[in-house]
């Protein structure tokens, strides 16, 4: 039968199913884009403050203060299907107990191909503190720079884009 | 217009509303199978989401559809995109991980004593730590503060408040699920519009 509606029916079931078809054409197509930027990370200070506990103001916690220094060139990963990169500093240790942890430091969104020759010195932004209340005795942490690529539509994908040469300790504790 | 369908309707008769009634019911069925298999596939209560808050800005807006995924013997790693919902809590929200905490699992006497047993066997398999001793910290891309008032007095976020980690995005199309909760009555003329087609449809 050949109504109005039969034909709005197949006019819109064929446009979704070809918009359908595009949008997965360009998702898979960011697989074609494998840049894997390199950049330096230096960091050129660590200090260790005893502070006060998040939760209870009246114990003390350390807090780990550091200076340090980035430098990527994060435009390769710039293609026709980022949205924006999510590039962050991130420490890495494993503690006493000998198990993993992660704590973000610093991050920066990059949402446009102009901003990604990523140069930044400074300090953290985050603070960076250890889930027990101190840093003694916690063994030497690696510092990495990460980035999440976004989409405009499709897989979100992450990469490293660089990594402190060697392994760096914490000073002990100093009151302020 | 209506009199004609009407007229169709009665002569196609009983039998053929029972059919139409059956053939709703399968595409209701096979709908929530569908989404249940998927539930089972990612091990996820709800593989796909939908982003209600502005948190996420500019990564994710109202109404964009996030595909998630959640493999039991994966870490969260920071920078993952998680969606947690707190106990109490009536929306699941979606924010990135900030820092992550592994926790070494306490060892009760049972546990010990099948460890030694397992160690003799050397069964590769027993001698992974169970990860599900995990405490997480998130934070929105787009808030200032992190977390922990949000957790309801947690400190931390556990594995079991996890409902999934964001692997895919496809921006807009939750927006018609917003517009029906902002709008009951497009639900409802929606519902029923489908229910009606679906009864006088010819085919």
């Amino acid at each position: 039968m050949h109504n109005i509606f039969s034909r709005v029916n197949n006019v819109s079931a064929f446009l979704s199913s070809c918009m359908m078809t595009l949008l997965a054409a360009i998702a898979l197509s960011s697989f074609l884009f494998t840049a894997t930027p390199h950049g330096d990370l230096t960091i050129s200070s660590i200090k260790v403050v005893a502070s006060n506990a998040r939760r209870y103001p009246n114990k003390k916690q350390d807090v780990a203060f550091m200076n340090f220094n980035i430098t990527a060139d994060l435009t390769p990963l710039f293609h026709w299907n980022t949205k924006q990169l999510f590039v962050y500093l991130q420490a890495e240790y494993t503690n006493k107990q000998g198990v993993k942890n992660e704590v973000v430091i610093w991050d920066r969104i990059v949402r446009r191909k102009g901003d990604a020759f990523v140069k930044f010195a400074g300090k953290n932004k985050y603070m960076f503190r250890d889930i027990s209340s101190s840093f003694k005795g916690v063994p030497p942490a690696n510092y990495t720079l990460k980035y999440n690529l976004m989409p405009y539509v499709g897989v979100l994908q992450y990469g490293e884009a660089a990594r402190t040469t060697e392994e760096l300790p914490f000073p002990p504790s100093q009151r302020l | 217009m209506f009199t004609e369908e009407l007229k169709a309707f009665k002569r196609l008769g009983f039998r053929h509303v029972l059919l139409q009634v059956l053939n709703f019911a399968s595409v209701i069925a096979s709908g929530l199978m569908i989404w249940k298999g998927l539930g089972i596939i990612t091990n996820s209560e709800s593989p796909i989401v939908v982003v209600l808050s502005g948190s996420m800005e500019p990564a994710f807006y109202r109404g964009d559809l996030l595909f998630l995924t959640n493999p039991a013997n994966q870490r969260y790693q920071t920078g993952d995109i998680t969606v947690y919902k707190i106990p109490g809590a009536e929306i699941p929200i979606v924010h990135r991980v900030l820092e992550t905490h592994d926790v070494a699992p306490k060892k009760t006497k049972a546990a010990k004593k099948k460890e030694a047993e397992d160690s003799k066997i050397t069964n590769p398999e027993a001698t992974v730590v169970t990860l599900d001793h995990q405490r997480l910290l998130t934070k929105g891309d787009n808030n200032y503060e992190d977390d922990i008032q949000l957790y309801q007095g947690l400190e931390w976020l556990e594995r079991k408040h996890i409902v999934g980690k964001v692997r895919g995005f496809l921006p807009y199309v939750g927006y018609v699920t917003i517009a029906m909760n902002d709008f009951p009555q497009l639900k409802y003329a929606l519902l029923g519009g489908l229910g009606l087609l679906a009864l006088i449809q010819r085919e």
